[in-house]
């Protein structure tokens, strides 16, 4: 199933770039040049191929995991991925465990009392977070932190032969960004998770025989972890897709900071390797999310699930 | 929610709205010409300052807003549009395949990141607003079908649907006024999310540079245009946040409100973006 989404995926990557009117001659040859320069640089590129071919061409090389090589610098796309993954990870890392803190424990939190005022208190910020996009979030930090109360850098310019790892306090903001950007969902649905939980008669059970403190939150939270985990997947794979904004705003050296400005030269090849990689990895996260539920399921065999 | 309440949260959102449509008509002088040095404060001869060109900030304000605007209400116009049919048409079909696969396939695409949709889009044809709205559009699409399919599912089996196909009613009347009235408040309601979301990444697309290229002006491209004044002149960054801001949370205000009133909750209806 998962193979056949990944198909889907990769014909339309191909599609979006590839076949759609202003394809990669006009971006190589520029905007001066002649018809005949044109043609010429659409047969070098072996553009004048029919599609399918090409995309088979293409998606053959992408299975040995060749993804050909960058229009604009003229390097391996592999290489140029290979170096920008750690930056990304070095970004969604933290912030996917901040998230699994912050998100986690305040859910809970607020879960268990609902209704209270920090329950209440909660869901105005969240409200508000949800609905501010993800660039104002990290526009707002940068604005705080650089400008305000001056005590972090303002993009991440990493020094030569040294890896983002080794300078934590270029990862923090974006990081933080992140994590704020994915808070308000993650947290909303948490709360909702354990507010279900809590309601439910096995919880009720425990309170009734006397069950308190850490152990009764431990009844109820193990009771959720099946939307709960459900939950943390969705946020993780929203993280993919906000890494794209938080990166570029951020000069973060990521994949998604390469993804746009691939797409500010055209270059085909790279935004192709990029885009599938982005979207099978947001697809594994959510097939590996569903696996975990599943298992967590058989694990805890309750009635009355669906 | 009692009315004054309503009021609170539908105003504001109702004003932005307002001036994104109707601001360009009213921006003095013009948007592209500079008039200034750059990032001069706001003043009494020009409101809002300039910007990182010495451009009038005012003017641009009110001229940034209703591509921004009409792309997110055609995106959600659209997509709901599309969602309401797909849904009812998958929930109502006699094939289970066709239907699961369906289904199957929405999935697929809604686990896209919806920014990765747009920079493929844009990546495709460049610099055209038109695309970015067609690309919000496809991204809302799969939340939309998911939920009215969901909805039109628990309504086809309720006894008064039963009935009035029982009659021999055609399946037109049975869309139009046994489903239809059912559906309404789940469908608005959605739509009202997706409004939202449609927004935010009307705004994230023109953030990124995305969409009509670079002299027009746009609340999402201002904010990345003129951060690095922010010390000089602050107002070209926050004037348009804040807008976006308020329309975009003034609007999921507003729907939590309704939601809570109806069901319980934004959860109950979808997930934002």
């Amino acid at each position: 199933m998962c193979a056949v989404t990944l198909t889907v995926l990769s014909v339309l990557v191909f599609w979006a770039t590839d076949i759609l009117p202003g394809d990669a001659v006009g971006a190589v040859s520029g905007p001066d040049a002649t018809d005949a320069e044109r043609e010429a640089v659409r047969l070098a590129l072996g553009l004048d191929r029919p599609p399918l071919e090409r995309y088979l061409d293409w998606g053959g090389g992408v299975l040995h995991g060749d993804l050909g090589t960058s229009m604009v610098s003229g390097t391996d796309v592999t290489d140029i991925v290979g170096a920008r993954l750690e930056a990304s990870f070095a970004v969604i890392l933290p912030a996917a465990g901040l998230l699994l803190v912050l998100a986690g424990g305040l859910g809970t939190w607020a879960g268990l009392r609902a209704g209270s005022r920090l329950d209440r208190a909660l869901s105005g910020t969240t409200l508000g977070l949800i609905g501010t996009p993800d660039f104002l979030i990290a526009t707002g930090l940068l604005l705080v932190f650089t400008l305000w109360w001056p005590v972090l850098p303002a993009v991440a310019i990493v020094p030569l032969g040294q890896s983002l790892w080794q300078q934590p306090e270029l990862i923090v903001l974006p990081a933080a960004a992140l994590a704020l950007g994915g808070f308000g969902s993650t947290m909303r649905l948490l709360r909702a998770c354990v507010v279900q939980s809590a309601a439910s008669p096995y919880a009720e059970f425990a309170r009734l025989n006397g069950v308190r403190g850490a152990r009764y939150v431990w009844t109820v939270v193990s009771n959720a972890a099946g939307p709960a985990v459900h939950a943390f997947t969705i946020m993780l794979a929203g993280l993919l897709g906000g890494g794209v904004v938080v990166e570029t705003l951020f000069n973060v050296p990521g994949l998604g900071y390469e993804l746009t400005r691939a797409v500010g030269t055209r270059d085909v090849p790279l935004i192709q390797a990029i885009s599938l990689l982005l979207g099978g990895a947001t697809l594994l996260v959510l097939l590996a999310g569903d696996v975990l539920v599943r298992l967590l399921d058989r694990r805890h065999p309750r009635e009355g699930q669906p | 929610m009692s009315g004054l309440r309503r009021w609170v949260f539908a105003l504001p959102v109702g004003a932005v709205v307002t001036v994104a449509v109707i601001g360009p008509w009213l921006a003095p002088g013009s948007i592209t010409a500079p008039v200034g040095r750059p990032f001069e404060p706001g003043g009494t001869a020009h409101l809002l300052g300039t910007d990182v060109l010495g451009r009038d900030v005012l003017a641009r304000v009110l001229a940034g807003g209703r591509t921004l605007v009409l792309q997110a209400i055609a995106a959600t116009l659209l997509g709901s549009l599309a969602g309401l049919s797909v849904g009812i048409g998958t929930a109502r079909t006699c094939h289970r395949r066709t239907a699961a696969a369906g289904q199957r396939a929405v999935d697929a695409f809604a686990a896209v990141p919806a920014v990765l949709v747009l920079l493929l889009a844009a990546s495709g044809s460049a610099g055209s607003d038109v695309v970015v709205a067609v690309a919000i559009t496809a991204v809302s699409i799969p939340f939309s079908v998911r939920i009215i399919h969901e909805r039109t599912s628990r309504l086809i089996t309720t006894d008064y649907v039963c009935d009035a196909r029982a009659r021999g009613e055609s399946g037109w009347a049975v869309i139009r006024y046994d489903l239809l009235p059912g559906i309404a408040p789940v469908a608005l309601a959605e739509g009202g999310i997706r409004f939202v979301a449609a927004t935010q990444l009307a705004a994230t697309a023109g953030f990124l540079g995305l969409g009509a290229g670079a002299p027009t002006a746009n609340w999402g491209r201002m904010v990345r245009e003129n951060s690095t004044g922010l010390n000089a002149n602050p107002l070209p960054v926050i004037v348009p946040a804040v807008l976006l801001v308020v329309l975009a949370v003034g609007m999921s205000a507003l729907l939590d409100r309704l939601a809570v009133e109806r069901a319980g909750g934004l959860e109950q209806t979808g997930q934002l973006a």
